[in-house]
């Protein structure tokens, strides 16, 4: 039968300090250490601990609050912890890292480039994930330089997926040329008609 | 005869559009799935005669899916291919693990593409 | 002072966009929203696109679209959203999931619970009441076990407005349709020409509250929860507030409690913290049961 409900919790976690919170961590209870995260503010302190938390939290609920909290806290150091985890070699975790890098254009901007260089071709193509979604007005020239001069088929591949989408005329000439750099490659030439017409708009 | 229903798991529209022409071109059905999750759906949702999945993806990668269709009674007879950029004996042996009949480098050429398929689905060359 | 004004306003529809221009906008929107348009829906999405066009000043489809794609903000999508989405409301709307909830769901919930125990359901947004008085309609007709369990059904809206109409429970006839006559004379009084009223007791057993999903400190005040259904709400938000939103629903959901989302949207572009269960042809989401660490 119907009952109309009468009570509601309490919204409000209990006060504990930053370390007490921290503290949290260790509780064999993820909900436990999912309200330890949410408690934490953007402190360096705070974005130390949720970094090194991640490295050992298995949970997957609880990892991904830690990367919403550093995905909010849009500091330069939670950018750069988020940075690292590009390298992870767990799949999960570099796509957590992937997906708050995305909300953070401004902060993840400087980074470009240098990611772009990464000797690793998969850090490479994360990085030209991040791209992919990212809200950055170099979108189109920084991946334009990835399909010019990346050495690596599908890193190349990766861009030019990328540009269907945000590329402009100015990225037309380098994408025409990957056939010439990557001869014997179909998906290449299919890739690279199929972009430029969707840039063209024809 | 009714055509054999393939779907495609990749993040990667340009890729998936590629895949879709040459298969399709080849006499398959073709439907597609941006991320692992979505592929999840896909099969829970319409039955499949092949399965060809990306590793690398966001919200659920390919190893994750492979393992979970294989966890569940109603999908663990589906033929996978996986596809990835790895080319690592490591990788290979991770997808075999999983679950995986079959593991692919990208790119694939569009011969293997279609020959693999064919074989998968139980179509004589 | 002269002003500039584009001249895309004088396109017609059948020379608006190319095919190519229209199936970029499509890909673009249905990975930011999980919204897709069939070949039907040109007309209708086309004259939106031009509507905000006119609105943003731009004077092609690729300013537009650069807008779009590029904005920090997200306003512009944001616009197009509530522009491209139909909003309305009725009683039994997508009743599919209704049939779902008494013929799947809430058998499962139960399945270890004791005569008398609390079942606890929540919907938001819940506009103006339709939804979650639908639930409770639906379970009462359909149900035979509703007498067995105490159900809480519970009704939030960040919009305090919607929340008063939901409140006093008078509705038109056009939010009526759906309902057999039978249903509506035993739950509903005429009370003018075209309004009619819920009954005092299906209105009073419904809770309506104000809540903004993203708030933390609205969300944490519910807690024990069976199933939500959270439908056509997570469309109009950008991608990190959903994944936030998702987060804080899982939150309120007990163990193996359940999420339904409108027909159009999916997890899969959300979070992947909800398993997809399938009830006849229906995908909805599962809270794990215990946490794994996948495989």
């Amino acid at each position: 039968m119907l009952v109309r409900r009468t009570e509601t919790d309490d919204p409000n976690p209990p006060a504990l300090s930053k370390d007490a919170w921290i503290a949290q961590f260790s509780a064999p209870d993820p909900a436990l250490r999912r309200r330890a995260v949410r408690a934490l503010d953007s402190s360096a302190k705070s974005i130390d601990a949720l970094i090194a938390q991640l490295g050992e939290e298995t949970a997957p609920s609880v990892r991904s609050a830690i990367f919403n909290a550093l995905s909010n806290a849009a500091t330069p150091r939670a950018v750069e912890s988020l940075l690292l985890q590009l390298r992870s070699e767990d799949a999960a975790l570099r796509n957590g890292a992937i997906d708050a890098l995305q909300t953070l254009p401004q902060l993840v901007g400087p980074h470009v480039e240098r990611l772009l260089a990464d000797p690793d071709p998969d850090v490479r193509i994360s990085a030209v994930s991040i791209l992919s979604a990212l809200a950055h007005p170099d979108i189109p020239k920084w991946l334009a330089d990835v399909v010019r001069r990346d050495a690596n088929v599908n890193v190349c591949a990766a861009a030019v997926d990328a540009l269907a989408e945000a590329g402009d005329e100015a990225a037309v000439e380098a994408i025409a040329a990957l056939p010439e750099r990557f001869p014997g490659v179909p998906y290449i030439a299919f890739a690279v008609a199929a972009t430029v017409r969707r840039i063209k708009g024809l | 005869m009714t055509r054999k229903r393939i779907l495609i798991v990749d993040d990667g529209t340009t890729i998936r559009l590629y895949y879709a022409s040459l298969l399709s071109e080849a006499g398959f059905d073709i439907h597609q799935a941006a991320n692992g999750f979505e592929g999840l759906e896909a099969a829970m949702t319409r039955r499949f005669d092949l399965m060809l999945v990306d590793v690398n993806m966001p919200k659920m990668d390919g190893y994750e899916l492979v393992a979970r269709m294989r966890g569940e009674d109603s999908l663990k007879n589906i033929p996978i291919v996986m596809i990835s950029t790895e080319s690592g004996e490591q990788d290979a042996t991770k997808a075999y693990r999983c679950g995986s009949n079959l593991y692919l480098f990208k790119p694939v050429a569009p011969d293997e593409l279609v020959a693999t398929a064919r074989l998968m689905t139980g179509i004589a060359a | 002072m002269t002003l500039n004004v584009p001249v895309y306003a004088s396109k017609t529809l059948a020379s608006s966009f190319t095919d190519e221009e229209y199936a970029k906008f499509c890909e673009f929107f249905y990975r930011k929203t999980g919204i897709s348009f069939n070949g039907k829906k040109r007309y209708f999405v086309e004259r939106r696109l031009l509507e905000r066009m006119a609105e943003a000043a731009s004077a092609s489809f690729r300013d537009y679209f650069g807008l779009l794609r590029f904005q920090a903000s997200g306003t512009e999508l944001q616009c197009l959203v509530n522009l491209m989405t139909v909003n309305e409301t009725y009683f039994f709307r997508e009743d599919y999931q209704f049939e779902v909830l008494t013929n799947f769901i809430l058998p499962e919930v139960v399945r270890a619970r004791r005569q008398g125990d609390h079942v606890r359901i929540w919907s938001m947004p819940c506009s103006t009441g339709e939804e979650p008085y639908s639930i409770a309609l639906h379970i009462l007709e359909n149900w035979a076990r509703a007498d067995e369990y105490a159900i809480e059904i519970l009704g939030s809206d960040i919009d305090s407005r919607v929340l008063e109409v939901a409140r006093a429970g008078i509705y038109g006839f056009r939010s009526l349709q759906r309902l057999s006559p039978d249903v509506r004379g035993k739950y509903f009084s005429k009370i003018s020409g075209d309004s009619f009223q819920l009954r005092n007791e299906i209105r009073e057993s419904v809770d309506f509250s104000l809540v903004n999903i993203i708030d933390p400190l609205h969300t944490n005040r519910y807690r024990q929860v069976d199933v939500i259904f959270c439908r056509n709400l997570l469309i109009y938000f950008d991608d990190a507030s959903r994944r936030q939103a998702v987060e804080y629903l899982y939150e309120c959901l007990n163990p193996g409690g359940f999420i339904c989302l409108g027909h159009s949207e999916s997890m899969s572009r959300i979070s992947p913290l909800f398993g997809p269960r399938k009830f006849a042809d229906t995908i909805v989401y599962q809270k794990p049961i215990k946490e794994g660490l996948g495989p």
